[in-house]
């Protein structure tokens, strides 16, 4: 590898360096020599403290202040995760959700391998969280004095009355509890576990993480944590109860799907379908998105007699002519006319489009997206010509392929059922992991072609791709997506049309195949000569050594810059609420304070969306780091 | 083509239609004749739609009064559309270096705290970096604006320094140091002082060398500078002179005639392309004279000649306004110089402004004699600065660590001093890993300013879109905002690239 970014390698080497199998040091020794080594570093540590101190005093005093109106953020939840979908069919959403965490659970279930933790470990972790629920104990200010109605009371300054201390500290008694419990919890578990035999005890964290949730979900059959929700426009708000029933018990189930699925995934990985179940996991994870959103959760009216005598047979046309005509393809006796015979389908399918923007005939949208693959998977023929299981791979993955796609195209070409109270469909949180995942899935491959484009020995390609990734990337996201939600409408012709979030979603799409690209270059420059050169002498094609040679080992190499590339996707997905979506950002910052009942909440509402990216990012972050000591980077 | 090859090889040729040059090239020439007929096709389209809106895609509103008050800036009613954008333009530059300015401070000292052994300094550091990175710009652009939107009204006493310092729900206002008369010619002083001294700092390390004493260079050179600035605020009206070049040179240039500068331009695009074959074949050239030329090579050199000529043509004949442009742009500038450094600035070249509050209306604001930087400002500043600061302080940690410890110990071996061993030895080599992610990071914050769009901070891309929802002229809008990102990025690309090309390793 010669070109690897030699600051990520030096991190790198830091995070995986082995910690040291330290002497025991008594706290003392460990303060002198981590904290108060010299005066220079005793200063240090002093301001650093002050500093620290202030910053958590003023979060504690700002979260936990009396002017804050959290109850904004329980009475939204529902429209942050998916704005105003309607309550009757909330079902679906459910349903959705459901899937993927079963899914999850499964995946988890057949791939993960995550070990054990320490019971030792666990121990220092309650401690530590009881500790530090003491320590904001002390540290916030105390609370300001309230009369019978609820009115905070203030001095004749008119600066707020505070109670005492001592007062302050005997009314946290409950916080007090909850952290003596974790902290003599953590202190008899480490010393029930601290003998020579007993140490290195540890539990398997799939089962910690698996209880860890169930204890949050079950808790909320249990704990009075107050009932809070618009329901039909009319605002509820009861504290002392327990929430809904339909909030309880869809959690409760998709606990139970979790549980389930992962126990299906455990059961496939000792049995002999391991390799099938982990394709079809991913590929399930691939169609997913596409299938949750248009089909489960836009409800399509499906209009029997049209499917009858179009959308069936189409697609039966396509799949089984197609699959014929790739049988044809893949004979080993074919020789040049194969190829030629690609080339000229590849040229009709082009052609299709210039026609449909000229208007010159009409023509199915999908038809036209079937020709266009039939060419890709026509020139891709001669790759498979050999025995007949090689060429049954390409015809059944054609007609695979044709299935899903026809399938997809007819749902999202059927209008909705759903009882829409907005313009868009789905808003919230949904909208923006929706985004995050179209744009990923969509970027890759455009990222991947514009990579190779700027690598290869074909000047002209190298210079558009070029210039294209050079342009994108020197000008900033939110003016590439108000070009594209503005200015795509007038680049169409009379009579076609886009919705906005299509049009936001394609300018998404290009702007991060820019950068991806740029990754993926990365990768491809850590390639040696020798690689191809090898390709060359066993007598591949190029699309050969470029498909099963150069691109595996190229996307193996740029995975930590492909998962940067995915998590900044995210985060810029927020960029939705500038351009007129309802994503859960622009629910915070100003669907919520526009509510009569919490006129100009905000603050409130963005630091729970701050918290939600936060938690995805740094999860996905985390993951990344294992995954990339896993295959191994760096070590070759 | 090679006529001296013998005939068996002719013989061999494929077909044309498999001959792997010929289908490169005519592959290549496909796709790029089809990228530009899809582009031409698509502005096309453009056109016949905005036509058909009635909004026609022309600059004209650069020049006609846009009706629109900005939130900042420096001048705040704009009595031309071009003019608000510049305005914009000033407000986003202002932020970005701003920006760089302080997150490059802020994120050094993160990553150098997270490498310290203070165990307490470490954890900050990763809180600061893990939490910041892993939070949407816009989010903490949006919360910053939010919880400054919640300050204290302003009033006169609103605190904290009354006269001095202002901090209120309207932001932040300040005292101000401004340019004033004579500002230019001072300059002039500070750049003769500054040759000066360069000379003077030469002339001491040679001398150090030499002798071996300490003669510390860049302390004397600075001290001679400092000298030179307190003269030349007293003696600075003598360099008024300067003025009347520029305007010389003002009417040099709009004197040129068109069509020679015309003549220029569509020779240079020839002569490039000339002088790149003739550059490609000197390539080609083996001692025993020109080497077999391929059927790529023929095809490379076809195509950068009917470049040249069409570049050429177009200047030439589909583009004749350029030149025009070109001149009286030139002048122009010339003459704005003349004016600066003209006769007659006596004045002193900086002076201070304190802030002050005023009522106009109903509500009391802050006066435009402080410097005064509102709440959307504020908000994207810290934005800007947080979020990049914590990218900075990675790729300040993983610089240092990316250096050999052999580096350090050798240092401590030749005798350096620890002090001596970071400057002279770890900082040059982590500097020069750092540089390119560190543009990378300065070209990021650079594009994020136009977050400023969220909190009503009047960037470019907020008074561009406040000109087009004015005028509907949305595509010339566009086309600005895309030049002047670009031209960004190019000039912060260029001057990394500089300083990368400088700290290189030379090697053998």
């Amino acid at each position: 590898m010669q070109e690897e970014d030699p600051i990520s390698v030096a991190l790198k080497q830091e995070e995986d360096a082995a910690p040291n199998e330290a002497p025991r040091l008594s706290v003392l020794q460990w303060l002198r020599s981590n904290l108060f080594s010299n005066w220079a570093n005793a200063i240090l540590t002093l301001l650093g403290a002050l500093a620290a101190f202030l910053m958590l005093r003023g979060v504690l005093n700002f979260v936990f202040s009396e002017n804050r109106e959290w109850v904004a953020v329980r009475t939204n939840l529902r429209a942050l995760m998916t704005l105003s979908y309607p309550e009757s069919q909330y079902v679906r959403v459910w349903v959705a959700l459901g899937f993927v965490v079963g899914l999850a659970g499964l995946s988890a279930g057949i791939w993960s391998d995550w070990g054990g933790l320490p019971i030792r470990r666990l121990a220092t972790w309650f401690m530590g969280i009881g500790g530090l629920i003491a320590l904001c104990v002390v540290v916030r200010e105390p609370s300001v004095l309230m009369d019978s109605e609820g009115k905070a009371l203030s001095t004749l300054e008119g600066s707020l009355q505070r109670e005492s201390f001592g007062a302050a500290m005997a009314d946290r008694v409950d916080w007090w509890i909850a952290a003596l419990v974790l902290f003599t919890v953590g202190a008899v578990l480490w010393s029930r576990y601290s003998s020579v035999q007993r140490r290195h005890v540890e539990l398997p964290i799939t089962s910690i993480v698996y209880v860890g949730i169930g204890i949050a979900i079950l808790t909320l059959w249990v704990v009075p944590y107050g009932h809070y929700a618009f329901v039909d426009g009319t605002y509820i708000a009861e504290s002392g109860t327990t929430v809904a029933f339909s909030t309880q018990m869809p959690w409760t189930v998709m606990w139970v799907l979790l549980g389930l699925g992962f126990l299906v995934g455990r059961f496939l990985r000792s049995s002999q379908y391991v390799g099938m179940s982990k394709t079809g996991s991913n590929l399930l994870w691939l169609i997913c998105p596409f299938a949750l959103f248009w089909v489960v959760l836009r409800d399509p009216a499906l209009d029997y007699g049209h499917v009858m005598s179009t959308d069936l047979p189409m697609g039966l046309a396509f799949g089984l002519l197609g699959a014929g005509a790739l049988w044809l393809l893949t004979r080993s006796d074919i020789g040049e006319a194969g190829r030629i015979a690609a080339t000229l389908l590849l040229i009709f399918a082009i052609f299709n489009w210039v026609a449909a923007f000229f208007g010159w005939y009409p023509m199915l949208q999908k038809a036209r997206i079937s020709f266009l693959l039939l060419a890709f998977a026509a020139l891709l023929a001669p790759n498979f010509i050999g025995d007949i299981a090689k060429r049954r791979q390409l015809v059944l993955g054609w007609v695979g392929v044709m299935a899903l796609v026809h399938y997809l195209a007819t749902m999202i070409n059927t209008p909705s059922t759903v009882d829409l109270q907005s313009d868009e469909f789905l808003g919230g949180l949904g909208l923006t992991l929706f985004v995050a995942v179209i744009v990923v899935v969509l970027s890759f491959p455009l990222g991947v072609l514009l990579a190779l484009g700027r690598t290869s020995k074909f000047p002209i390609f190298r210079m558009l791709s070029t210039s294209y990734i050079e342009i994108i990337r020197g000008v900033p996201l939110i003016s590439v997506l108000i070009f594209f939600s503005v200015m795509v409408p007038l680049f169409l012709p009379d009579g076609m049309e886009l919705a906005e979030l299509a049009a936001v979603l394609t300018g998404y799409t290009l702007f991060s195949a820019a950068y991806l690209a740029e990754n993926v270059r990365g990768g491809l420059q850590s390639i040696t000569k020798g690689q191809y050169e090898a390709a060359d002498a066993i007598g591949l094609t190029s699309a050969q050594r470029t498909g099963f040679i150069v691109l595996p080992q190229a996307l193996t190499v740029s995975i930590p810059q492909l998962v940067g590339q995915v998590i900044s996707s995210f985060k810029e997905t927020s960029l939705l609420a500038i351009i007129g979506l309802f994503d859960f950002l622009r629910v915070a910052n100003s669907v919520i304070p526009a509510q009569s009942e919490f006129m100009g909440v905000k603050r409130e509402g963005i630091l729970v969306v701050a918290m939600i990216y936060f938690f995805f990012n740094f999860i996905i972050s985390k993951y990344s780091q294992r995954l990339e000591r896993r295959v191994g980077l760096g070590e070759r | 083509m090679a006529i001296n090859s013998p005939p068996s090889i002719h013989h061999e040729r494929p077909p044309l239609y498999r001959d792997v040059t010929v289908v490169k090239w005519v592959v290549q020439i496909v796709a790029l004749l089809l990228t530009l007929g899809a582009l031409w096709f698509l502005a096309n389209q453009a056109g016949d739609n905005l036509r058909a809106s009635n909004v026609p895609t022309d600059y004209d509103f650069l020049s006609v009064n846009p009706g629109i008050d900005l939130s900042s800036g420096i001048d705040t009613d704009p009595d031309t559309g071009g003019r608000a954008l510049w305005v914009g333009m000033v407000n986003t530059l202002r932020m970005a270096i701003a920006g760089i300015l302080v997150a490059t401070i802020l994120g050094v000292i993160v990553g150098l705290a997270r490498l310290s052994n203070n165990w307490l300094l470490k954890k900050i550091g990763t809180v600061f970096v893990e939490t910041l990175r892993n939070v949407p710009l816009l989010v903490q652009i949006l919360f910053y604006g939010a919880v400054f939107a919640s300050l204290d009204r302003v009033t006169a006493e609103v605190g904290p320094i009354n006269g001095w310092l202002h901090i209120s729900n309207k932001g932040l206002s300040m005292p101000r140091a401004h340019i004033a008369d004579g500002f230019y010619q001072w300059v002039i002083v500070l750049l003769v002082g500054l040759v000066v001294a360069n000379f003077l700092r030469k002339r001491r390390i040679a001398q150090q060398d030499v002798t071996g004493e300490e003669t510390y260079p860049i302390l004397s050179a600075f001290g001679l500078m400092v000298v030179v600035a307190v003269i030349g605020w007293f003696i600075h009206p003598i360099f008024g002179f300067i003025g009347g070049i520029f305007e010389a040179l003002s009417a040099l240039v709009s004197s040129i005639p068109e069509t020679a500068l015309q003549f220029v331009i569509g020779a240079l695009c020839l002569g490039t392309s000339a002088y790149w074959i003739r550059g490609f074949l000197n390539s080609r050239r083996t001692p025993a004279g020109l080497a077999k030329l391929t059927d790529d090579d023929y095809f490379r050199m076809i195509f950068a000649a009917v470049g040249g000529v069409v570049g050429a043509f177009f200047f030439l004949v589909l583009w004749p306004g350029l030149s025009s442009w070109m001149i009286n742009s030139t002048s122009d500038l010339f003459e704005v110089l003349g004016n600066k450094f003209g006769n007659g600035r006596s004045g002193r070249p900086l002076d201070v402004d304190l802030p002050n509050i005023v009522q106009t209306g109903k509500f009391p604001n802050y006066g435009p004699s402080g410097l005064n930087f509102s709440i959307g400002f504020a908000a994207v500043f810290f934005g800007v600065v947080f979020y990049t600061a914590a990218f900075i302080a990675e790729i300040v940690r993983g610089g240092i660590l990316a250096v050999p410890k052999g580096q350090t110990e050798a240092a401590a071996s030749l005798g350096l001093r620890r002090s001596t061993a970071l400057r002279r030895v770890i900082i040059p080599q982590a500097l020069r890993v750092m540089l390119p992610p560190l543009g990378n990071q300065y070209l990021n914050l650079t594009k994020n300013t136009s977050l400023a769009i969220a909190v009503g901070y009047s960037d470019i891309v907020q008074v561009g879109q406040t000109v087009y929802n004015q005028t509907g002229k949305t595509l010339p809008v566009v086309s600005i905002w895309m030049f002047f990102y670009l031209s960004c990025s190019l000039s912060i690309s260029v001057i990394v690239n500089f300083f990368n090309v400088r700290m290189k390793i030379v090697e053998r």
